[in-house]
């Protein structure tokens, strides 16, 4: 039976990726530019099927209106005042100005490109396949008559969103400026807190139909370059459609595709992805998306926040104590209730037991039934309330909270302390954001194991868990580093935040430990005097 | 060009077959994964709804057959619905659900009948015996209490005064729940030093040494008042298992003195002036017992070190001075001393080691301890007490002297 299935999933796959090789376009765009113009037209034409949003602009230029040229673009891709006064301007009338005696053979395109264009951003193409990839992101192509190159012009017109606060990570203290979908501005946003020659961008293009911009930010001498060498190898081998959103890649390239934790950070916040590259780290960028992907990742990476290292090192200190408190609870808060309450009624201390027998007098269900409804409530009300538009959604979370909550107790369903657990299980894993996927994943893991062998089985599931975290690595670093292999001097940014001061090193198991990276700056405590200074050693 | 087809084919039949392999393999975990979730039940998981909580237990004889007779104290859920009902005056929190049968598994498995459930004993927080089963010997009745794997060895171990079931009934003022009440009551000895909490494992312990003697303390209902109170006060003394005698609060001091086991409490000692009388409080004491064998005579050395506040004072000279407290000191010291002496004198008169002095001896004359064993009962009542208390009054609490008449205008 089970054979019978998966020959038949075999075989509708083998099929599909036929399908989709049929489809595939011919590969036959790498033919050189012709001298002739109208050929070329034609050509272009001939590929683009007649869209009715492609201009071609023919018109004759020089000092004698001798030559003729072409003008391609997308319409709505470009700006046209800027090809009129810049482009078709000089061309047709400032020409004129030059003196008469020189003779200028606008038939080469470096000549005209030199002579004729103020724009910057121009690139010379001799293929046909080149010239389609430009003109279709957004350029305008120069095409001139016994050329057999064309001249492509950015003049790209793009609309984008201002910089505002992300969504996603709001900071009570710190830089308020996120990424945008240009993926030019983000690099900016980066360029701009890292003034520094090492600062490396690296260019890809991903996507056969999309064919989307794709950065790579690292610093040179400070990332390892094995890991800039991994990190080319893997977008290198990406073949898809196209890149709608960052996490595209990232799908493509993490080192355990089937693990529900990420190895793969991502942020809308430069700050966070500059302190991320400060670190040895590489930052990809898509163009199209505000969300930067940051490699490699490390576990403890999910429970540091921004702020951490904006406020003072205490309460920091204290609020990533309180992170991984959150996470435990999160994960663990439900199984746990069920595993003292239907197997080791003998640890609760005896007024609480008697308390929750009382609140569970009238629940029909098993510990474990009720449970999972509540979370399974809890889930449908967060997903509900995230899609729903705002004035909504408020009354879906009313509806939840009061309506069902209450009801639900007063109905006898659930037991007033199992509420109190999954909600606050539900606060709790909004507190690191970063896991709170893989952290629903394990509250229901958790709880079957519960469910099914008490806390032998949460102790099961705790350990199985462990192990995996131990086994995975993102792009060579192992993803409990540093407390698995163990680094003590990395360790005074796990559990608690040490003073700035105190913290002069850069993650070993990131850095490239050949160069002059090592040490960030020298260590300094902060002294009124030089005296004091001494004395403090 | 044949022959490397074949080869082809072979590796594509040797792939299928290694894929195969792991289906299989993953087909045989998801199925003991799915046998996990039909065989929960093996691992023993229960309901709260399905449990009796049981928080305390009363062994008593019957009267008509003379078999164990267990009362258990279950916690009533349905307490907590006080909708539902009016809210009746004779609406408990609990019920003394009891059964007869020939050994205590026995009539606790009997009990199955009237609660349709299994006890549930872990939360068990105190065992108290009737006065019948004490006199008769407790011994056969403590093997379930260790034995069984739910039971706690911390269970307290309490004597009442008549029937263990009468006290179970008593119903406390504030306490939902006797046993608790009960529980609570013993563990607070500190503040007169009256009696000590005597839990299971402490009990059975000093049973199995031989020559110590076991205690538990009392508890019983005072009669003189329309509501009935339940109260803690003095001790039981066994010996072989069966209750021999009685010690009331001062002896059951004195014993608590030697033991270093005294939290505080109350002593009042007559002020120097022969009018009124201080009342001190005991801070902290500690105390140390040196056995000693002298010429083939036994001399056990109990030092004592006290110390207390001047927490009331019934005269009207004042107390805080240096002289005064010379004087309540030695006084206080006296006192103490007479607790001791009673303590002693009565486990003399019951030729029964209250103290366990024998294991004191044990510890230190190993050798000796052979000989002195076996007529332990003998020797016992030859040994001698040398005494040496030291106390020392720390403090006048907020007060420098007494509240008087005309005193403040000073």
């Amino acid at each position: 039976m089970f054979r019978y299935i998966l020959k038949k999933i075999r075989y509708l796959s083998l099929k599909n990726k036929n399908m989709f090789q049929d489809t595939m376009p011919e590969k036959s765009n790498s033919v050189p530019l012709v001298p002739e113009l109208r050929k070329n037209l034609e050509t272009i034409k001939g590929i683009l099927r007649g869209s009715s949003d492609v201009t071609m602009h023919e018109f004759n230029f020089g000092h004698d209106r001798r030559f003729r040229g072409a003008l391609v673009f997308i319409n709505s891709m470009v700006d046209k005042e800027e090809i009129h006064k810049n482009i078709l301007q000089p061309l047709m009338y400032d020409v004129l100005l030059l003196r008469n005696g020189v003779e200028l053979d606008f038939t080469n395109i470096d000549t005209v490109r030199k002579n004729l264009i103020p724009i910057t951003d121009n690139l010379k193409v001799t293929l046909l396949d080149d010239l389609m990839d430009n003109l279709l992101a957004g350029a305008v192509i120069l095409l001139i008559d016994g050329s057999e190159e064309a001249l492509v012009i950015n003049l790209r017109k793009r609309e984008s969103r201002s910089i505002e606060e992300p969504g996603t990570e709001a900071v009570v203290r710190g830089p308020r400026e996120g990424f945008i979908e240009n993926v030019n501005v983000n690099i900016t946003l980066i360029r701009r807190k890292i003034k520094h020659p090492y600062l490396c961008v690296e260019k890809f293009v991903i996507g056969e139909k999309s064919k989307t911009d794709v950065y790579v930010i690292y610093l040179k001498n400070v990332a390892n370059p094995k890991l800039i060498e991994e990190i080319r190898r893997r977008l290198s081998r990406i073949k898809i459609d196209a890149v709608l959103e960052s996490g595209y890649i990232e799908q493509f390239i993490e080192d355990a595709p089937y693990s529900i934790f990420p190895t793969i950070s991502n942020s809308e916040k430069p700050d966070k992805v500059v302190a991320k590259i400060l670190e040895g780290r590489a930052a990809i960028l898509a163009d199209g998306t505000p969300f930067a992907l940051v490699v490699p990742m490390v576990f403890i990476e999910s429970f540091q926040s921004v702020e951490d290292y904006y406020a003072r090192p205490f309460l920091a200190s204290i609020m990533r104590l309180i992170r991984f408190l959150s996470y435990i609870i999160s994960t663990l808060g439900p199984a746990i209730y069920v595993a003292l309450t239907v197997f080791h009624q003998e640890l609760i201390p005896t007024q609480l037991l008697i308390s929750i027998a009382e609140g569970r007098e009238r629940v029909p269900f098993p510990a474990i039934l009720e449970a999972s409804l509540m979370m399974f409530t809890f889930d449908i009300l967060r997903e509900a309330g995230v899609r729903l538009p705002k004035p909504v959604g408020q009354t879906v979370g009313i509806v939840g909270a009061l309506v069902l909550g209450q009801a639900s107790v007063e109905a006898g369903l659930i037991s007033p302390i199992m509420v109190i657990v999954v909600s606050s299980t539900a606060i709790a894993s909004f507190a690191v954001p970063a896991q709170t996927d893989s952290g629903t994943i394990l509250r229901y893991i958790y709880l079957a194991l519960a469910g099914i062998a008490g806390g032998f089985g949460v102790i099961m599931g705790l350990l199985a868990t462990l192990i995996h975290l131990a086994s995975l690595r993102s792009f060579g670093t192992p993803y409990l580093w540093p407390i698995a292999p163990l680094n003590l001097s990395a360790l005074k940014d796990v559990f608690i935040r040490m003073p700035l001061w105190s913290m002069s090193k850069r993650p070993e198991a990131i850095i490239w430990d050949d160069g002059d990276s090592f040490s960030k700056s020298p260590g300094l405590m902060p002294s009124p005097c030089e005296k004091d200074n001494h004395d403090s050693d | 060009m044949e022959k490397m087809n074949k080869q082809k084919r072979l590796g594509i039949y040797k792939k299928m077959y290694i894929r195969e392999k792991t289906n299989i393999k993953i087909m045989k975990i998801i199925l003991c994964i799915l046998l996990l979730f039909v065989l929960s039940g093996c691992f023993g998981g229960r309901e709260i709804n399905d449990l009796e909580i049981v928080i305390g237990m009363g062994v008593d004889k019957d009267e008509n057959t003379g078999k164990i007779l267990i009362t258990a104290q279950i916690v009533k859920e349905q307490s907590a619905e006080k909708t539902v009902g009016g809210g009746g005056e004779d609406s408990k929190a609990f019920w003394n659900v009891s059964s007869t049968g020939d050994s205590i598994f026995d009539a606790v498995r009997q009990i199955t009948h009237k609660t349709g459930n299994r006890l549930f004993v872990s939360h068990n927080q105190a065992v108290i015996f009737g006065n019948e089963v004490v006199t008769e010997g407790l011994q056969e009745y403590l093997d379930f209490f260790l034995r069984a794997h739910e039971m706690r060895p911390t269970a307290l171990i309490l004597v009442a005064e008549d029937r263990a079931l009468d006290i179970m009934d008593a119903k406390p003022e504030t306490e939902k729940f006797p046993a608790i009440n009960i529980a609570k009551l013993v563990k607070t000895y500190g503040f007169t030093s009256h009696f000590y909490k005597v839990n299971m494992k402490d009990f059975a312990s000093s049973l199995m040494s031989g020559t110590t003697a076991p205690v538990a303390p009392l508890v019983r209902i005072s009669d003189d008042r329309e509501c009935k109170d339940v109260y803690v006060s003095g001790m039981g003394v066994f010996k072989k298992g069966k209750m021999v005698g009685k010690l009331n609060d001062e002896e059951v001091r004195g014993l608590l003195w030697v033991l270093g086991k005294v939290k505080s409490g109350v002593i009042i000692v007559p002020a120097p002036s022969g009018q009124g009388s201080a009342v001190l409080e005991i801070m902290n004491a500690k105390s140390k017992v040196i056995p000693e064998i002298k010429d083939g005579k036994i001399v056990m050395n109990v030092k004592i070190r006290q110390e207390s506040s001047l927490s009331e004072q019934t005269t009207s000279e004042n107390l805080a001075t240096i002289s005064a407290f010379e004087k309540l000191q030695k006084a206080q010291e006296e006192i103490i001393r007479q607790e001791i002496m009673k303590a002693f004198d009565k486990s003399r008169e019951l030729n029964a080691d209250i103290f366990g002095f024998g294991e004191m001896l044990h510890k230190k004359y190993n050798n000796q301890w052979k000989s002195l064993k076996d007529n332990w009962d003998d020797i016992y009542p030859t040994i001698e007490l040398n005494i040496d208390v030291e106390t020392k009054i720390l403090k006048t609490d907020l007060l420098k002297k007494p509240v008087l008449p005309g005193e403040g205008e000073k």
